[in-house]
Parts: structure tokens; C-alpha cells; sequence
């Protein structure tokens, strides 16, 4: 039976993380899944409407299941920030 | 000594949170000052013999353990001293205030001569004689420039006001009378407070009262570890950036739950900086329980039980626990707010990582303030001071079930709210050209951000031609309200100082009602730092920050996103790049144009743009 993790992460049957929508699997269990996903880093400033326009430096990353595209996590960062990281331990 | 009966418990519970609604009415009716009685920048709670939270009451919810530490600090410094009918004064934020504006007043309550409680209270007061009015003060580089500052004083002696410490106070502040009406207010709400107390013990004895007091602590501890190991064990991390002029801050966050505890790390971020926005331990404490009690605690007490199983790191000299002398007078906008957002996307995530609790999962709501306090003389002749409380009035982070609120306020204040624009123009010599919530500011999402709002404001009828204003800015160059789950972030901060006053001298036509800031004629100059004037014909633009959304934003329904476009909430150029949804002459979603839009999107996203195309 798959266990939730997070809003759009479960973790099946066979251990590994995986996608909530197409089962696309990320690694196993209790291990950074990120590296895995299909990641787009680019400038928040263009990432929305106008009001993202005074964004400076700031990264958007985007982090997609490579099976189904569907967008699983966001965050900012500044260039060379490390990813962050979740854990959950089952 | 036997339990409470659980009918007298629930009715003496019941009578603690009304103690608390009593006090904050009284406090409310004797304030005058805007960012008490409109803001809500206010806070009462009740407390134990001990000076440990007993009901944490409304308002901004950092202060219920910082004045905790404000009640402990006065028992250490006074022990033997503290008597019947006294009110302490303590605003040092090294020794439990989060900056010096923000007045605690404490007071014990007696029965029969034996302390049983304190009631405790703030308000940011109207003025503490930092270098600018109002006590944000950008230029500081210490605490010694930030005002009046008290680890302790005895202000009410045995039910006698002290008049000499209250003199000397209101002899440091600016506009003293209001001043005085804010320290009054604390001593209506205290003495409020202290009479309904009495009265409850009075009718259910010393005992009964002390045992429903224990009692409802343990629940409350028993509750929430009983609600931890319903969650899943592991470890987030969030990442707050904000900018100062050209400086970056971090704020990081490491929160680990392990079967019935919670810790919050914060090792990693910055050094404490020479810019106001530090803030101190017991910040940084209560920063984070701001949104831990409305997100995991919404149906336990707020009291000392909830606090037990929490604890904290926060490396000494950093941002979030910075030491003195370090200047924190902005510490309420700054690191403390960065705290707010980290720890609601870490406990966020953990409730997302839960079947059961998922639900209360939210994105950041209002990351950043964009506090505006103005100061001169009113087209009254009075010396006005004050916070544009358009700050409180924040957007809603997206939840799992449904969009952010546009305007919808802040989680560390669940009763914050701005003052109406008649308000505003009464109390200060300016007019608004326009306010209204942002299109396309809130974050995308399947739900999406709430809106932010924007303003613009002239002088108006003002004696001096003008007044002045401090911006304590940041978010400007980075988004602080965090999206989850796949939620973009909501849109940054911008302040501008529209420079009609140079247009006119070229000889431009300045455009006295403009609707937009597009519609403005003078340079428009971007400012987040410092004191500014806004004089003759010059406007302050004011746009905030838009929650975070929650969600992949191509799988929000169409139609919701078509009446976004309708109500002006989104654009249609957002719309369709972003959400995926096209929309016919009508303004009606075109089904087959969106689903070929959100299939160009997907392959996009997997690199198989050509594919596409």
C-alpha cells in the first residue's frame, strides 16, 4: 500500500519514493528524492505577471515527475544554494 | 488533591478564554491609536503563578511565550517585591520584548494575598523616542538609538500609579498624551483582567481554580504529543531569503519530529546584521509558535503544555538570536516574519506527509510586511504618527482545499486587519489615488495565492506641504511567501516614490487622479529602506506581497482560473502561460485550446518542446 509523504510523493510497495499521480519512481525511501525529478532553474521574474517583475537574482526551481510532468515542489533559491531536503522516515 | 470536576473544568476554561475577550475590549476602548484598533497590533493573554502560559489569548501570536518571558523576567528581578495591584513595564527585547516598541505591561492577581496568576498585555505603542517616529528606525546600528528600553520597572505600585517612571517615559516619546493612552489601555485590560480572575476564584475556590488551571495545561501537553505521533517521524527544511539595501539575509530552518517532539534548527543562517531586522532568543522562540498553535494546536489550548515537547536552536550571533547590542527595532517585519514563514512551510509540509492531517496543510501567507509609518503634522495641527495599516491586510497562502484569501490577512495574527481608506485620510494629511487588491500577485497554483493589494497616496490639506515616512522594506527582490506542494511563490514586495514634483518642474502634465501606477507621469523610483518625504505631488505606491499557491498550476479547474481572469485576479497572459487555460471572446474557458495548452506546457516541462510544436 502506498504511505503519502507529501502533497504529491508517496512511498510504495517496492520502498521507493514515487510520484502520487503515475507512480514514476524517485529512489528509495528516506533518501533525497530531487536529483531524480526533472528540475527547471530559472529567474522568478519570469516565472508570473508583472508583480514578479522587481524579482532580482532569485531562482525559481521547479521540480517535475519525470513520468507525468507534474510540477511536485518549488522553491527559491540564490545560485549554488543547496536543495532543500525533506526526510520522512516510515 | 482530587481532579477538578470535568463540568467545572470546562466551565472554568471557558471563563479564562472570556477573562481574555473582556481584557482585549477594554484595551481596545481605551487605546486611540490605529494600529491598536484597526491593526490589531495587540496582544492578552493569562499566565500561571509562575509567569508560564496559561490561556494564550488573540492578537499576533509570537508574543503569548514572549510575554511569558516578559512575566518570568519580572519575578526573577522583583522576587519579594511583587504585591497586590501592581503593573510592571518591561520592553527590552534582550530580555523578552520583540523590540522596544512593542510594550509589555504585566500584572500579578492576588486572592486573599496569594499570587495565583498574571494577566499580561501589549501594544506597539505610538512612539518610544527611537531615532524616527513611530520606533522602526532603518538607521540604527544599536539598541542604544532605538528608544526607551526596560528590562523592568514597577509602574503601578499596589494599585498607585508611579508617577515618576511614568513621566520619565512619556518625557522620551514623542506625541506623550498618545503615549499615555496606550499604556492606560494595557492598564484598563490588566485591571479588567485581574477583577474578572478574582471574581472566578471567588466562586470556584483557590483549588478548584488551580486544578483546572494544571489540568488544562497537561491536556493541552497530552493532546499535542498524542497529535505528534499521529504525524509521521522525519525532517524539513525551509530557506528564507530577504534583502536589506544590498545586503542578503538567510533565514534556515531544520525542523525534526521524533515521536512526541519538535525541533526547530536554525543553524545556518546569517550572522546578526547591522540593519534592525535581528531579532532576539525569545523572538525566534515565539516566532515560530505563531504559526505552530493555529496549524497544529487549532483545537488544543494555547498554554505551556503545547511549548513542553518544542525545542529550539539557535545559534548565538545569528540573525534569529542575535546579541545585544545589536539593533532590532525591525525585528517584527524582519527575521521574526522570516521565522513565521519557515516554520509554516516546514509544519506545512509535515502535515502534508499525513492522510489525516494533510488538509491544514497551507503555503505562506503574507510573507513579507511592508510596514509604512508616516509622521508630521495632520491638516488638524496635531503631530500625527502612525503605521499605514494596509500592512496588516497580508493574502492568503494557498491550501489544499482551496484558493488563499485575496487581502486575507496573516497567520501569526488570526484578528489582524487595515484600517478603511476614510480612516486613513482623516488621521493623516494624504489622500489615496487608489487601493484595491493585485492582479496576478498571488503565487499559481491548483490553488492559488490570494491576492496582495497595492496603493498610492499624495499629501493632501497637509500644514508642512508634506509629510514623511519610514519603509522598512524587504521582499522586494525576493518572494517570501512560499508556495507547497508544487504552488508557486507569491509575487515580492515594491515601493515607489513617483516624482511628480520633478515632472511638473519639466513642464509635464501630472496627472492628479491616475488609476495605476502605469497612469503616473513622474520618474517612478524604486525605494524598501530609509525615511522619505512625500511632498506637494509626489506618491507613495505601495504594492505587498501575494500568498504562496498550493499545487501544480496546470491542474487547477479551468473554469476557476477563467473567473480569475473576470474578477481581474489574473491575467489572461498568466492564465494561459502559466495555468494553461484559454479563453474564447466570451471569457469562457475554450476546453480544447486549454487542453492543447496544458499539453504544450507538460512537454515543456520534459523537455519535448519540439515534440510539441
Amino acid at each position: 500500500m502506498n504511505v503519502r509523504i507529501s502533497a504529491s510523493l508517496v512511498v510504495n510497495d517496492m520502498g521507493q519514493i514515487a510520484c502520487m499521480d503515475c507512480g514514476h519512481e524517485f529512489g528509495p525511501q528516506g533518501k533525497p528524492w530531487k536529483e531524480a525529478a526533472q528540475i527547471d532553474e530559472a529567474p522568478l521574474k519570469g516565472s508570473g505577471g508583472h508583480p514578479y517583475s522587481n524579482a532580482s537574482n532569485i531562482l525559481l526551481r521547479r521540480f517535475y515527475c519525470p513520468g507525468c510532468a507534474k510540477l511536485i515542489d518549488t522553491e527559491t533559491a540564490l545560485h549554488g544554494d543547496p536543495f532543500l531536503n525533506d526526510i520522512v522516515k516510515l | 488533591m482530587s481532579a477538578v470536576d470535568p463540568i467545572t473544568f470546562s466551565i472554568i476554561r471557558h471563563r479564562l478564554y472570556r477573562v481574555i475577550d473582556e481584557a482585549v475590549i477594554t484595551l481596545k476602548h481605551v487605546s486611540g491609536s490605529a494600529i491598536t484598533n484597526e491593526g490589531h497590533d495587540l496582544m492578552v493573554s493569562l499566565y500561571r503563578a509562575d509567569g508560564s502560559l496559561l490561556m494564550g489569548g488573540v492578537g499576533f501570536l509570537h508574543h503569548l511565550t514572549s510575554a511569558a518571558e516578559a512575566c518570568k523576567a519580572i519575578i526573577r528581578r522583583f522576587e519579594g517585591r511583587i504585591n497586590e495591584g501592581d503593573v510592571f513595564l518591561t520592553n527590552c527585547p534582550y530580555t523578552a520584548a520583540l523590540h522596544t516598541s512593542d510594550v509589555y505591561l504585566v500584572a500579578p492577581i492576588h486572592y486573599e494575598g496569594k499570587l495565583v496568576a498574571w494577566s499580561a498585555c501589549f501594544v506597539h505603542v505610538y512612539d518610544i523616542g527611537a531615532m524616527v517616529p513611530g520606533g522602526f528606525s532603518p538607521d540604527s546600528r544599536d539598541i542604544f538609538t532605538e528608544g526607551f528600553s526596560s528590562p523592568g520597572l514597577k509602574l503601578v505600585d499596589r494599585g498607585e500609579m508611579n508617577t515618576d517612571i511614568m513621566d520619565t517615559l512619556l518625557n522620551m516619546v514623542r506625541a506623550p498624551e498618545m503615549v499615555a493612552l496606550d499604556l492606560s489601555s494595557m492598564i484598563a485590560a490588566n485591571n479588567v483582567a485581574r477583577e474578572r480572575m478574582v471574581a472566578l476564584v471567588e466562586k470556584y475556590g483557590p483549588v478548584s481554580v488551580d486544578q483546572a488551571c494544571q489540568s488544562l495545561v497537561d491536556q493541552s501537553e497530552q493532546s499535542f504529543r498524542d497529535r505528534l505521533c499521529e504525524l509521521p517521524d522525519g525532517r524539513w527544511e525551509s530557506r528564507q531569503y530577504f534583502d536589506i539595501e544590498d545586503e542578503t539575509y538567510r533565514v534556515l530552518l531544520a525542523m525534526t519530529k521524533n515521536k512526541d517532539t519538535l525541533t526547530f534548527d536554525f543553524t545556518g543562517s546569517s550572522e546578526q546584521s547591522k540593519y534592525g531586522i535581528n531579532c532576539a532568543y525569545w523572538a525566534s522562540w515565539g516566532g515560530f509558535f505563531a504559526p505552530l498553535f493555529p496549524l497544529l494546536c487549532y483545537d488544543i489550548t494555547w498554554n505551556d503544555g503545547v511549548l513542553r515537547p518544542i525545542s529550539m536552536i539557535a545559534p548565538e550571533g545569528t540573525i534569529v538570536n542575535c546579541t545585544r547590542p545589536a539593533p532590532i527595532s525591525l525585528a517584527t517585519v524582519g527575521a521574526i516574519q522570516s521565522v513565521n514563514n519557515a516554520a509554516c512551510i516546514c509544519i506545512s509540509k509535515m502535515l502534508s506527509a499525513s492522510e489525516k492531517y494533510a488538509k491544514e496543510a497551507t503555503a505562506v501567507w503574507h510573507g513579507s510586511h511592508f510596514a509604512i509609518f508616516m509622521f508630521g503634522q495632520n491638516q488638524k495641527n496635531q503631530e500625527a504618527i502612525g503605521i499605514m495599516t494596509e500592512t496588516f491586510g497580508g493574502a492568503g497562502g494557498g491550501r489544499s482545499f482551496a484558493d488563499g484569501v485575496d487581502v486575507g490577512g496573516e497567520i501569526p495574527n488570526p484578528i489582524g486587519r487595515m484600517a478603511n481608506v476614510e480612516t486613513t485620510e482623516s488621521h493623516f494629511p494624504v489622500r489615496y489615488l487608489f487601493r484595491r487588491a493585485t492582479s496576478d500577485s498571488g503565487g499559481a497554483g491548483k490553488y492559488r495565492g490570494g491576492t496582495s493589494l497595492e496603493y498610492a497616496i499624495q499629501q493632501h490639506d497637509s500644514p508642512d506641504g508634506g509629510i514623511h515616512y519610514v519603509v522598512s522594506g524587504k521582499g522586494t527582490k525576493f518572494s517570501m511567501s512560499d508556495g507547497l506542494g508544487g504552488g508557486h511563490p507569491g509575487a515580492p514586495c515594491n515601493f515607489r516614490w513617483v516624482h511628480n514634483n520633478e515632472a511638473a518642474l519639466e513642464g509635464k502634465n501630472i496627472n492628479p487622479f491616475a488609476n495605476s501606477a502605469e497612469e503616473m507621469t513622474g520618474e517612478q523610483e524604486s525605494i524598501s529602506w530609509g525615511v522619505f518625504p512625500l511632498m506637494d505631488r509626489d506618491v507613495l505606491y505601495v504594492r505587498s506581497d501575494g500568498g504562496g499557491g498550493y499545487g501544480d498550476p496546470i491542474e487547477r479547474d479551468p473554469a476557476n482560473t477563467a473567473r480569475d481572469v473576470r474578477e481581474g485576479a489574473v491575467s489572461e497572459m498568466v492564465a494561459r502561460r502559466i495555468y494553461g487555460v484559454v479563453l474564447d471572446d466570451s471569457g469562457a474557458v475554450d476546453e480544447t485550446a486549454s487542453e492543447e495548452a496544458r499539453a504544450v506546457i507538460r512537454n515543456e516541462r520534459l523537455g519535448r518542446v519540439e515534440a510539441a510544436k
